[in-house]
């Protein structure tokens, strides 16, 4: 069953675990380039110090003159090829002293270059020099973007490989649950067997397969304590009932019997035929609310909405009732109990052709209506109040019967076989007008 | 045809072997499983009438054990259950016919006939009722040798009172023949005499019919006298 918005705990794990993984890498991506300039910038600026050891070193050993012409004003500069560095020294205008590290734009052939520039005034022989040594920041900046692109396609193919690692995963440690579900399913049928402990190494399923099991041996056991009851109520009735009613029937047999006589004899079984009846609904009522009843027959619905028309015909013809049967598409449903299907739609018919009168008409219709199959049986006949159509399907409530024929269970008996079967009822009655029946087959069982 | 009435509701048994008695069985009864056995050990029957809930016994054992010294005996289960498995059971087992409690003697009477016919091939007689015979193992009715069309449940109906002629059967036993127990809450007197009517009509198309006689306050009887 997928209802709308509903996920499986499989994928709600999967999808956690690729957004977090996804969050923590785009922070990461967009987090790295000021991290690689900041560790690139330590390191650029302890290779200009390095480098100014060295000029400095370089100065003390050859000293200041291969570098400064002593009457020129221009001082010494240098770039390598790719100026990616320089250096220059030239004579200071000023005494201040300096020894700092900046970002300088320099314009060179016409291209402005960032560099990280070292700025250091020297004293040699009385004279002021600055030197400068620059290096380009472009580089740092390019290496920067080169780590950043593998470092995208390392971190994408982690998230890949860790989703379909997670999904596996999640999968057979979520295996238990699936039996679990599927084992619960089994407690519908009228008897299971509550099954053998879970093999799993997962504390929370063997505490919920436990737990779970517990409970289904008590509805197992509840399941067997109401057939055993349904068993004993039968027993403890029905035989008492079969002794009067055989000894009557033996009365009945004498011969020579005043008409009197007989006629109370045939009165006593009529009444006593009225308790077995009905002992005999609430048992079914019990036994089918307690499923006890097999669901094993694959039954065609038309054939059997015929099959109940041709049991009630001689009944409707007698009464001036005209009944039209229109199920011309065969359609079966599986799962189903025949008898109780039968029971299900002769009460309905056989209500309908009692309570239509003469010169009425009863339409019993088979069709596929949206998808579900439903079976309709609609009458001319008396109709319902509203207030009857509330007790419709409660028992002993229906239209008393002046002639004791009927004990007002027969609609009861249908709508606990209905629900057996999920078969969904609607019913429309108007006083004097009629009633119509629908009967909707579900269409998991089509 | 010898008929053992396993059955621990004395009264019952008694009732049930009066009436079978009354047409030409020879009855014993039995009132514990335990007693069944021996019985069933020493005696030959054609008929072993079990009610399944014996204290002592389970009936279905019984069934068993009976099978193995005479496979010939045929079991009609009666039983007050009414559990919806032991039906399938006793008919698995070997049981020849199951009959829920409270049935009609004459529907009793109806199943042995027919359990005899099927089990030991008793060819019944075609029986004659005025100018109609009823072709037994034909089921057709004729009159004369123009075959009377009437519904396969007019005729089970008629037959229905053909076996247990010259008894009045009241309505309700006729309904539960035709319907059993599973429509019992829809029971309408109407429906045989609708039946009954039906009957009559394409009966009197060939001919009188005065032996099917209705029994007023009562029910209806087929009529054996002066045939």
């Amino acid at each position: 069953m997928n209802h709308r918005g509903m996920m499986k705990l499989q994928t709600k794990l999967a999808l956690f675990n690729l957004l977090s993984k996804l969050v923590f890498s785009a922070l990461f991506i967009g987090f790295l380039p000021l991290i690689i300039e900041r560790i690139n910038v330590r390191q650029t600026d302890n290779e200009l110090v390095n480098k100014r050891e060295e000029v400095i070193s370089l100065i003390s050993e050859v000293g200041i003159e291969p570098f400064i012409l002593s009457d020129s004003a221009s001082g010494f500069g240098s770039y390598n090829i790719l100026k990616e560095e320089y250096i220059s020294l030239e004579r200071a205008e000023t005494v201040d002293e300096w020894n700092y590290i900046d970002v300088t734009q320099r314009i060179i052939d016409n291209e402005t270059i960032d560099y990280r520039v070292l700025h250091y005034s020297l004293k040699i022989d009385g004279e002021y020099y600055l030197l400068e040594i620059g290096m380009s920041l472009a580089s740092i900046r390019y290496s920067a973007r080169n780590i950043r692109n593998v470092m995208l396609v390392f971190l994408g193919l982690f998230i890949i490989v860790t989703l379909l690692s997670d999904l596996t995963y999640t999968a057979r440690i979520l295996r238990p649950l699936r039996i679990i579900t599927g084992r619960l399913g089994e407690t519908s049928s009228p008897s299971f067997d509550v099954a053998e402990p879970l093999v799993t190494s997962t504390e929370d399923f063997v505490q919920l397969d436990r737990t779970l099991r517990e409970m289904m041996k008590k509805i197992s056991e509840l399941f067997r304590k109401e057939k055993e009851i349904t068993v004993n109520i039968s027993h403890e009735l029905m035989t008492p009932v079969s002794v009067l009613r055989s000894k009557l029937e033996n009365m009945l047999l004498h011969e020579d019997l005043d008409p009197e006589v007989e006629a109370g004899l045939e009165e006593s079984l009529r009444t006593l035929h009225r308790l077995k009846t009905l002992v005999n609904s609430m048992l079914m009522i019990a036994r089918i609310e307690s499923s006890q009843y097999m669901k094993d027959e694959t039954v065609d619905l038309c054939e059997l909405v015929r099959e109940v028309t041709a049991e009630l015909a001689p009944v409707a013809e007698d009464g001036g009732v005209t009944m039209i049967v229109k199920c011309e598409k065969s359609h079966t449903i599986t799962g189903s109990n025949r008898s109780l299907l039968f029971s299900m739609i002769y009460n309905v018919v056989n209500n309908s052709v009692k309570n239509t009168a003469e010169g009425g008409r009863i339409d019993i219709t088979g069709r596929d209506a949206g998808g579900r199959f439903e079976v309709s049986v609609c009458d001319t006949g008396k109709g319902m109040t509203p207030e009857q159509l509330d007790r419709l399907f409660t028992r002993f409530s229906n239209r008393p019967d002046p002639a004791g024929n009927s004990i007002g269970i027969g609609l009861a008996i249908t709508k606990s076989i209905a629900d057996f079967h999920n078969i969904a009822v609607r019913v429309l009655s108007e006083p004097g007008k009629g009633t119509q029946f629908f009967f909707f087959f579900p269409v998991n069982s089509l | 045809m010898n008929v053992l009435i396993v059955e621990d509701e004395k009264s019952l048994a008694g009732e049930i072997a009066l009436f079978l008695k009354r047409e030409n069985f020879i009855c014993e009864m039995a009132h514990t499983g335990t007693e069944a056995s021996e019985k069933i050990a020493v005696n030959l029957y054609d008929f072993v009438l079990l009610d399944l809930g014996l204290p002592d016994y389970n009936g279905l054992d019984l069934i068993r054990e009976a099978k193995e010294i005479n496979a010939d005996v045929s079991f009609i289960i009666i039983t007050a259950r009414g559990a919806v498995e032991d039906r399938v059971k006793g008919l698995d087992l070997g049981a020849d016919d199951y009959l829920p409690k409270p049935f009609a003697l004459a529907e009793l009477h109806a199943r042995i006939m027919a359990v005899a016919r099927r089990k030991f091939r008793i060819q019944s007689p075609d029986i004659t009722l005025g100018g109609f015979t009823i072709k037994t193992s034909a089921r057709k009715l004729l009159h004369g040798n123009t075959e009377v069309e009437i519904t396969r449940k007019e005729f089970d109906l008629l037959y229905y009172m053909v076996i247990n002629s010259s008894k009045v059967l009241t309505r309700h036993q006729l309904y539960e023949h035709i319907w059993g127990n599973t429509l019992d809450d829809q029971y309408d007197s109407n429906f045989i005499d609708v039946h009954i009517k039906n009957i009559r009509k394409k009966l009197n198309l060939h001919g009188p019919a005065p032996w099917l006689e209705t029994v007023r306050g009562v029910g209806y009887r087929i009529s054996t006298e002066g045939q």
